[in-house]
């Protein structure tokens, strides 16, 4: 027994220094670029993606207005079929629910569609007991694990939380000083985070906080405009910095760790990307908007 | 009785004020061990020239005592003219309550300890010993607001007395540009914002809590009532409630809408028309809506701008602005702060919300590429980079500017050549 706990005690204080250190130490390797849909044709400023365990993934290829759905299996890319409907004209951003179904940010109507897992329509996110008040204008939107909604309503300054059907549960108004919030990130353990844009800055708000307040300090320096948020199982927050094609990687308390990747056209090198999706399997998905492509990089 | 007491006051300050420089004169003799009544007159010996300065009427204080090393070292110093410290800092040794410490502004050339710019270090015909008297000494520099003023129809009296009457000329504890107390605090120290005609012509709606220079041009306009020259319509016809709630009732200066949805009410063409694009710039649809880039009562820019083009696009997209200050090479739209010349600053169903469909028809709108350039562009013409991406303008320039020439990402043309003539990469 006592040799049992002091095996874990030596297996775990020699983890830590692995742990708290991995993102400094992180890296990305090239697994390969996605260009073409199942015809060969070529994406057109893809801004979503979504991922799941099981090696499917979602494109959001914007300015062809529709979907792609791939699956990512032992380093090879299939599939690359079309998802199209009408109601579906500048699809930004890509989440799935626990169901398989697609929930997709329209940038034209501004409007959260629902579809099937084989992409036909099956209605718009109907927030139902909402306060009084103006209609959300959602420019982001995220699904935890257990298929709540978080939408990041700009028009009324505040985060949604809606339960999976759509029915609203709490309101967290944006905080008092802040310049633009482009994205929101929700964390395992309930906590939400903003990114502002203009600011370079994020925001968090505990599980049952009923505000949030700064976790980073303006990151200016270190990022040219952030556009995407999101986070892993430990805790680290990727930011994709769009104006300066690169992901930054914070830790839990704001503070940057490392920058990955730079800005060109070469494969592994990012323009202008979008959403990116981390799944379990240790891979990461970038719509590489402006590079017309997504690229799948192994995080090491 | 009440006139003794501060006459007293006044001559133990002016007794100790003498003591001090007495004991500093003192403290000089002995240091640089002076000959007996040399000092103040030995500089003067050689320095001819100073004699005239000190017929001037306002004259430095150290000078007028004759303690020359009071600034000087008369032997050697580490900086320029014998200075005994930096000509920066050196009045901060003894003027050091110009900047109080919860300063909220401060005037660049204090921070930068440039007070000669205004102050001459010896003697001057001014008082304070500045260089110019009044406006003029200010309009110097300021010279774009000088001819502003001069220009106007309508002046605002107190800058007419001189700049002084609502700035500090140093720096401000209390607000922002130098103002000696914020806005609208300031204003009503002259303007009464409970007599009649102060309330008629706000239609008696409560302002005196709002800030005045959200209408007004502090420093006289063409328009009556020093109103900023561009003024929203409602406004002109003395419309408030067009927007805001009736001046009776109990929210009186709440909008009857909110966001973009107010603007709708009169501006339906334009709001329908960005609506029916792919891409409304997001700031529209927040809860600030238009008032993210205009302002909603009068404004000095046209269009009811909030600042100029660089100013109000840059609050958000700093990197592109800094991008573009950082460049060796200045692309002209930008440098003039004329964004909207490339991009639709409301909607657009184009990349990068650009008025053209490509971005070669947005570039071919002022660069005709096709008499100068022999490079292959166009939709035909694959990237060797990355096949998925035609070559066109942005392969090889950014349009905002890079730390290099010709807006390149690269440090040389050769190095951006290899980049797809991987064949001559030496």
């Amino acid at each position: 027994m006592i040799l049992r706990a002091t095996r874990f005690l030596t297996m775990s204080l020699l983890l830590l220094p692995a742990a708290s250190f991995g993102a400094e130490t992180m890296t990305l390797k090239l697994v390969q670029p996605v260009l073409v849909d199942a015809k060969e044709g070529m994406m057109k400023s893809p801004q979503g993606v979504a991922c799941t365990s099981d090696g499917a993934f979602f494109v959001a290829d914007t300015g062809n207005g529709r979907l792609l759905t791939y699956t990512f299996k032992d380093d090879a890319v299939k599939g690359g079929g079309e998802i199209k409907v009408p109601q579906m004209t500048s699809p930004l951003r890509l989440q799935l629910n626990s169901k398989g179904e697609i929930y997709v940010l329209d940038g034209k109507s501004r409007r959260i569609l629902r579809l099937s897992p084989q992409g036909s329509f099956l209605g718009y996110l109907d927030i139902q007991g909402l306060p009084a008040g103006a209609a959300p204008v959602p420019n982001s939107f995220k699904i935890d694990a257990k298929d709540n909604i978080y939408v990041l309503d700009i028009f009324s300054s505040r985060v949604l939380l809606l339960d999976p059907s759509g029915n609203f549960q709490k309101e967290i108004p944006f905080p008092p000083q802040h310049g633009f919030f482009t994205d929101l990130a929700v964390h395992t353990d309930g906590s939400i985070y903003l990114i502002d844009s203009t600011n370079s800055m994020v925001f968090a708000a505990a599980k049952n906080a009923a505000a949030f307040t700064p976790l980073s300090k303006s990151l200016k320096a270190d990022m040219d405009f952030p556009g995407y948020i999101t986070t892993d199982r430990g805790g680290s927050l990727y930011v994709v910095d769009q104006n300066g094609g690169g992901i930054i990687v914070l830790g839990a308390d704001g503070a940057v760790r490392t920058r990955m990747l730079s800005m060109g056209w070469k494969p592994g090198l990012l323009y202008y990307p979008g959403q990116i999706c981390l799944n379990d399997k240790g891979f990461l998905f970038v719509a590489d908007r402006d590079n017309n492509r997504v690229q799948i990089f192994e995080i090491k | 009785m009440n006139f003794r007491y501060p006459t007293l006051v006044l001559s133990i300050l002016t007794i100790f004020l003498c003591m001090c420089l007495v004991s500093h004169a003192e403290e000089n003799d002995l240091k640089f061990k002076l000959k007996p009544g040399a000092n103040g007159k030995l500089c003067l010996g050689c320095h001819t020239a100073f004699k005239e300065k000190l017929t001037k009427p306002a004259i430095h204080t150290p000078l007028k005592k004759g303690q020359c090393t009071g600034c000087h070292n008369p032997h050697s110093a580490s900086h320029g003219k014998l200075l005994v410290a930096d000509a920066g800092n050196i009045c901060s040794t003894c003027h050091k309550s110009v900047v109080p410490a919860n300063a909220q502004s401060v005037h660049k050339v204090v921070a930068e300890g440039s007070c000669t710019k205004c102050h001459d270090p010896h003697s001057a015909n001014s008082k304070f010993n500045l260089l110019k008297g009044g406006n003029d000494l200010c309009f110097g520099c300021h010279k774009e607001m000088g001819e502003s003023v001069a220009k106007v129809k309508f002046k605002h009296s107190p800058l007419v007395k001189g700049c002084l009457t609502c700035h500090d000329p140093h720096a401000s504890n209390k607000a922002a540009f130098l103002l000696k107390s914020d806005v609208p605090a300031l204003c009503i120290g002259c303007h009464k914002t409970d007599r009649p005609n102060f309330i008629k012509s706000h239609m008696n709606y409560p302002v005196a809590a709002s800030r005045c220079t959200s209408c007004h041009d502090p420093h006289g306009s063409d328009r009556a009532g020093i109103l900023y020259n561009n003024v929203h319509k409602p406004v002109v016809s003395r419309m408030c409630n067009q927007c805001h709630e009736e001046a009776t009732s109990a929210t009186p200066l709440k909008t009857k809408k909110s966001g973009y949805e107010l603007c709708r009410g009169c501006h339906s063409t334009q709001v329908n028309s960005m609506f029916a694009k792919n891409m409304v710039h997001w700031p529209i649809l927040s809860k600030e809506g238009c008032l993210s880039c205009h302002n909603p009562h009068a404004s000095k820019h046209n269009g009811l701008m909030k600042g100029d083009l660089i100013t109000t696009c840059g609050r958000c997209h700093h990197d592109t602005i800094r991008r573009q200050e950082k460049s060796q090479t200045k692309h002209e739209p930008i440098k003039d702060g004329k964004c909207v010349v490339c991009h639709d600053p409301h909607a657009s169903d184009n990349p990068y919300m650009f008025k053209k469909a490509t971005i070669i028809d947005q570039c071919a709108t002022c660069h005709d590429w096709q008499k100068h350039s022999t490079h292959p562009l166009g939709e035909k013409v694959r990237d060797p980079r990355n096949k998925n991406v035609s070559v066109q303008c942005l392969s090889c320039h950014r349009s905002h500017g890079t730390e290099y020439k010709h807006f390149i990402p690269f440090p040389s043309t050769s190095e951006l050549c290899v980049q797809c003539h991987e064949q001559f990469k030496r």
